[in-house]
């Protein structure tokens, strides 16, 4: 009866397509993740108030953010297929790494969305412009793309406890920490203007991170994905 | 039983020795009382094993995952749980130095204070999830993946930091070596130093294979 | 033409202290089907899962194998399909949609005469642009028998066949079964008097 075979590529993009057609009729997490943003971004603009903060505040600040509403949505992805009861069908349909890369990429598309959203209202209400926008940029998209490399298996994990609440931050937390050092380092340069040449170290550790991170989830996915 | 013996009569001489030789710390370069210095005998070791419980614990988890034998899991939760321990032993004498000689508890622009801390959380997360699952095997695997994931993390932490922040670190790193690389410590302090890491890691060994022996024991239980 | 056998030696399930089952064993070669009965709790849900694979065993072992050989859960997944009350399908996805993406993600391309075909066949004749989530629980369970046809199982497991179902879903879906009887592995846990003649032998748990 099926006629036909596909990639492995296309199935991975079938996945991606399966998770932005249902996002974005129930909106599931982008609203969880986007209103969590703005509250998180407000209350910061009320504190931080008429002070001037410096750059590695500024910077400090601006991952806090990223950081707390990633934490809000990123794992709903799995969460809802194990609690909807679809996680046995559709692990019975597909290969882990299929699975692994679709939800990596959607995850990613929902950061992307953030980062678009919440870069423009943060130099709007912090009143605080990048001097350099290569190395904030540069340091912005490493950083989304090691949240999201190093959080999804971390997401499958969390999705098999009875207790999710809170796991997901507890468990991501130790996982993203060398990452969020990094990227802020790097985001304080972006903003007070220093060139390339005083991010070395913490660029290295950054692409270091987001490559050894991704690589061992994959490794590790079956494991996980198999329960 | 013999090392049984050995283990309290070397950790009695270190207890003793660390009290009644001189303070490892030359009273020229130190910022507080010098006796303070003296909880580098103990300090470092019990970090020391908080870190060795943690490569135990991954080894396990890599075991694990491997061969699925249940008794790898009951090995790995034994080490992470005494690791815990440990890493609070670290933390507690590592602020009472603090306070001593900085004058404050905590310090968070310190690397290695900010390392241990996060080896406390690490372990915290561990059972966190453990308690979430209650299907053995599953929580068997899901924690194996997990201590594998946070001992990657924990490799960017612990090697990684503290060379991209080399200005972070206020440790009297100069207890050991000096700003050439040149051997600070009398012999006398080497030896103290380097028997009581040997025999805190010893016994953290023998109280690891009671932990286990218990454990196996309630596992076997569990299964009659 | 290669034959899926699957062998359950000495299986036992724990969680915790409580045994949910122990030394379960049996054998099935296509053509032949097994019906698993027994109380609430006394784990024939559980003993399914296992068979999917999807859950560890706390002894004993769950082998396919094809010719002789061994299958890894890489190779044997593909020729499993599962219905059962508590697996779901996407609601926010249309039957078709659903259908589709099953069949995509898991490498192969159905058309749409092959959807209209199993749709057909469970009675959801022209339901298929409707979404899921508005479907009474009756047609979700009418569709997860049309997903899991889809699949061509060579082995079928299925958890209360007739849950949610009206006298014609019964019907239908008896009918599948039984067709799948003939040909593949069957296996379905129930605790209906009427659906213990599905099925060549009987399991019981528990008890």
């Amino acid at each position: 009866m099926p006629t036909g075979s596909v990639s492995w590529a296309a199935k991975v993009a079938a996945v991606v397509r399966k998770e932005l057609v249902s996002e974005f009729r129930t909106r599931y997490a982008i609203n969880a993740i986007v209103m969590f943003a703005l509250v998180t971004l407000t209350v910061v603009s009320f504190a931080v108030g008429l002070l001037s903060p410096s750059s590695e505040m500024m910077a400090a600040l601006f991952w806090i953010i990223l950081f707390f509403a990633a934490m809000s949505g990123l794992a709903q992805t799995f969460i809802k297929e194990e609690e909807s009861g679809t996680a046995l069908v559709l692990k019975l349909s597909s290969d882990g790494s299929v699975i692994f890369f679709g939800k990596l990429l959607f995850n990613l598309l929902l950061l992307i969305v953030l980062a678009v959203l919440i870069v423009p209202l943060f130099i709007i209400f912090l009143k605080i412009i990048p001097a350099n926008w290569a190395v904030f940029l540069t340091g912005l998209v490493l950083g989304i793309v090691g949240l999201a490399g190093a959080t999804t298996i971390v997401a499958a994990i969390v999705s098999k406890a009875t207790v999710k609440g809170a796991l997901f931050t507890v468990l991501s937390f130790p996982v993203l920490l060398p990452l969020l050092v990094a990227v802020i380092e790097i985001t304080t340069v972006g903003f007070s203007g220093g060139g390339f040449g005083e991010i070395s170290a913490p660029l290295q550790l950054l692409v270091a991170y987001d490559v050894v991170m991704t690589t061992l989830s994959v490794m590790l996915f079956d494991f996980v994905w198999r329960l | 039983m013999w090392w049984k013996i050995a283990i309290l009569l070397v950790m009695s001489a270190v207890i003793v020795l660390a009290f009644v030789t001189a303070s490892p710390m030359n009273p020229t370069i130190t910022l507080g009382p010098v006796d303070v210095y003296r909880i580098f005998y103990f300090h470092v070791p019990t970090a020391w094993v908080a870190s060795v419980a943690f490569l135990v614990a991954m080894f396990q988890a890599i075991q694990y995952l491997r061969t699925r034998d249940m008794s790898r899991d009951v090995r790995a939760a034994a080490a992470n749980r005494l690791g815990l321990v440990f890493a609070i032993l670290a933390v507690i004498t590592g602020s009472i130095f603090a306070r001593m000689t900085w004058g404050e508890f905590w310090n968070w622009s310190e690397i290695r204070e900010v390392s241990i801390f996060i080896l406390l959380l690490i372990y915290g997360a561990y059972f966190a999830l453990r308690s979430a699952l209650p299907d053995p095997e599953t929580r068997a695997t899901l924690s194996a993946v997990l201590t594998i994931i946070f001992a990657a993390a924990a490799l960017f932490l612990i090697f990684v930091l503290p060379r991209v922040y080399p200005a972070f670190s206020q440790h009297p790193s100069d207890t050991i070596v000096d700003s050439e690389g040149q051997i600070t410590m009398g012999s006398m302090v080497i030896v103290i130093f380097a028997t009581s890491l040997v025999v805190f890691t010893a016994l953290f060994f023998w109280i690891y294979r009671l932990t286990v022996r218990i454990g196996l024991v309630e596992q076997k239980r569990s299964l009659e | 033409m290669s034959m899926i056998e699957l062998e359950v030696t000495q299986l036992t399930k724990r969680f915790g202290r409580r045994r949910v089952f122990g030394d379960v064993s049996f054998a099935l070669k296509p053509g032949q089907s097994l019906a698993v009965t027994g109380p609430n709790g006394s784990g024939k849900s559980t003993l399914l899962r296992l068979l999917t694979g999807l859950s560890l065993p706390t002894a004993g072992k769950v082998i396919y194998t094809e010719d002789g050989k061994t299958l890894g859960f890489e190779h044997y997944r593909r020729k499993v399909a599962m219905v059962a009350p508590y697996l779901a399908l996407y609601g926010a996805l249309t039957a078709g949609e659903n259908l589709h993406f099953l069949a995509r993600v898991d490498g192969r391309k159905v058309s749409d005469t092959d959807i209209e075909a199993v749709l057909h066949k469970v009675g959801l004749d022209g339901r298929g642009g409707d979404y899921v989530g508005a479907y009474s629980s009756g047609m979700q369970q009418r569709l997860k028998y049309a997903a899991a046809m889809l699949r061509e199982p060579e082995v079928l497991l299925v958890d209360e066949p007739s849950a949610n179902l009206d006298d014609t879903g019964k019907k239908a879906v008896f009918d599948i079964i039984a067709a799948y009887r003939k040909q593949a592995i069957v296996v379905i846990a129930t605790n209906e008097k009427e659906e213990y003649s599905l099925a060549d032998g009987i399991c019981q748990l528990g008890g």
